[in-house]
């Protein structure tokens, strides 16, 4: 079977890809999650954890927030180490500024899901229009 | 002595399971409910069956259902175990096996064997050999014999269906086999200490190990106190060594004469009293107790030492189980621990999954990738924090 691979920082980002990526109904592929604690600890053990991986078939995807750092800096230092770990096509994505913001985009959604009210009208707000623009989501 | 494999029928979630070429220090791990806590229980169901009989063992294990909430679900044949293991590194490898069935209610003993296998070839000789309450022991001593004609047999009869051979035969001299392997299961040792039990000073008494729970903490620090006071003196030092900021442990004998513990603390002019001192300096304390015991357990299970302690002590910790095992007994521990987990070995560690109901044992080597990351400097802790043991969700 093909599995597709995924190195996170925190549970929470297992945690939403869990409930997301069966909704997608990816024929054949499964998922599976490598989770580090913080993104240090994932910069520091990500570069063995490619180079030793042994079961054939996977793809890997790097999830990593921005946070206060610098995206294209941040993108470009994971996709090396990919590079030198023998995992050139692994797929480096960053959330900006973390996990949570990709929350914010959808509120209507958040207010079903924790049963919410009055929180799918703040959409249309400034603040929450560009959910990219918010330093701290969370 | 040292258990070298376990296999287990419909004995509670363990419907049909090996463990095979166990080390001496072996760490468990595995979901909540997947089964660590059942493997110790054979041991204790062992020890049990052997002080008293197999019902009352049954009864302590599944409550008044006995045999039936034993047995593991939806399974019609008999709880079965079967236990490999040596005295010594260079004695042969002994096999005890156990077969246990159900009339109308009553369980007993179907059948139960005890044999020796000389060398790596040719049949095994039983020096055992019972089936329901009926069979033959060998008289003679284990080290005598070099060809299987010499062996001598006894027609024995047990009183009833439910005791076991060895607990009827492991009294008398002349069958020294049985005698040994009665002896090792009266000393195995499960250990689940609570803080909460151990901490209340004990009334006057008389305690030379630690009990389960460990709430004659302070019967054996008086006993190691008074009677082996080079190894008590060797735990305090060990003790300081371990629990930083601990400069001195110094021991004063009361005008009733209990033993009160005074701890030193480096910043502190004055001791204070061990029931004033952290839960995790009174645990570290208790498992040295248990560690340098001057009659130490053949078997030592224990169950999540993490509770109270420190991370860092884990490592430690895991440090002195392993020096137990190579001193010459066997450590088992259950554990959730990443701390812990990262101080063992790839051959050490096993951890239980569920599957359909029933647990599988499955072994760190055994798996590729594992091994791989272990022979790249990975850490155990880590590898089982990241989701690295199929089909467990850690933590």
């Amino acid at each position: 079977m093909k599995s597709l691979v995924f190195f996170l920082e925190e549970p929470s980002a297992k945690a939403m890809l869990n409930g997301l990526l069966p909704r997608l109904h990816p024929m054949g592929w499964q998922f599976r999650y490598v989770v580090f604690e913080g993104k240090q600890d994932l910069e520091k053990q990500l570069p063995l954890k490619l180079r030793i991986w042994r079961l054939p078939g996977c793809k890997f995807v790097v999830l990593r927030d921005k946070d206060s750092g610098d995206c294209v800096t941040i993108r470009k230092g994971l996709v090396e180490k990919c590079s030198k770990a023998g995992k050139p096509d692994a797929l480096v994505r960053i959330a900006i500024h973390e996990l949570e913001s990709w929350y914010l985009g959808d509120l209507a959604a958040v207010e079903a899901g924790l049963g919410m009210s009055n929180l799918a009208r703040k959409q249309g707000s400034r603040k929450f229009r560009e959910p990219d623009a918010l330093s701290n989501p969370a | 002595m040292k258990i070298d494999s376990i296999g287990l029928k419909n004995f509670k979630a363990f419907k049909d399971t090996k463990m095979l070429d166990i080390p001496h220090f072996c760490v468990l791990v595995g979901a909540n409910g997947s089964g660590k806590s059942t493997l110790f229980q054979v041991f204790a169901f062992l020890k049990e069956a052997l002080a008293s009989n197999v019902r009352t063992a049954l009864i302590k294990l599944g409550g008044s259902m006995g045999f039936r909430e034993v047995r593991s679900r939806n399974s019609k044949g008999n709880i079965e175990i079967e236990v490999k293991f040596r005295e010594r590194s260079n004695a042969p490898l002994v096999t005890y096996f156990l077969s246990i069935g159900e009339k109308n209610g009553d369980p007993f003993v179907e059948r139960e064997i005890l044999k020796y296998r000389r060398g790596s070839s040719g049949q095994p000789w039983h020096f055992l050999n019972f089936s329901n309450g009926k069979g033959t022991a060998v008289t003679n001593e284990l080290d005598e014999v070099t060809d299987v004609n010499e062996l001598k047999r006894e027609e024995q009869k047990l009183k009833a269906k439910d005791i076991l051979a060895v607990k009827g035969l492991a009294q008398f001299e002349r069958f020294p086999a049985v005698m040994a392997l009665g002896n090792l299961i009266e000393n195995w040792h499960v250990s689940d200490f609570h803080i909460n039990r151990a901490r209340p000073e004990q009334e006057a008494g008389y305690a030379e190990h630690l009990s389960r729970e460990g709430e004659n903490l302070s019967l054996v620090t008086e006993f190691l106190y008074n009677r082996h006071r080079d190894i008590f003196n060797t735990i305090l030092l060990k003790l300081s060594e371990r629990v930083p900021g601990i400069a001195n442990v110094k021991a004063k004998t009361t005008e009733e004469g209990r033993v009160l513990l005074r701890f030193k603390d480096g910043a502190f002019e004055d001791p204070f009293l061990a029931r004033y001192v952290s839960d995790g300096t009174i645990k570290m304390f208790a498992y040295l107790l248990l560690l340098y015991d001057p009659n130490p357990h053949p078997l030592l299970c224990v169950e999540e030492p993490e509770n109270q302690l420190y991370p860092k002590l884990l490592w430690e910790l895991a440090e002195e189980f392993r020096a137990y095992a190579t001193r010459g007994g066997q450590v088992f521990v259950s554990t959730h621990s990443p701390d812990f987990l990262n101080a063992v070995e790839l051959d050490e560690v096993f951890w239980l999954v569920k599957e359909d109901g029933y647990t599988k044992i499955k072994r760190a080597r055994d798996d590729g990738q594992l091994k791989a990351f272990m022979g790249a400097g990975d850490k155990m802790g880590y590898l089982w924090k990241q989701g690295f043991f199929e089909g467990v969700d850690p933590l």
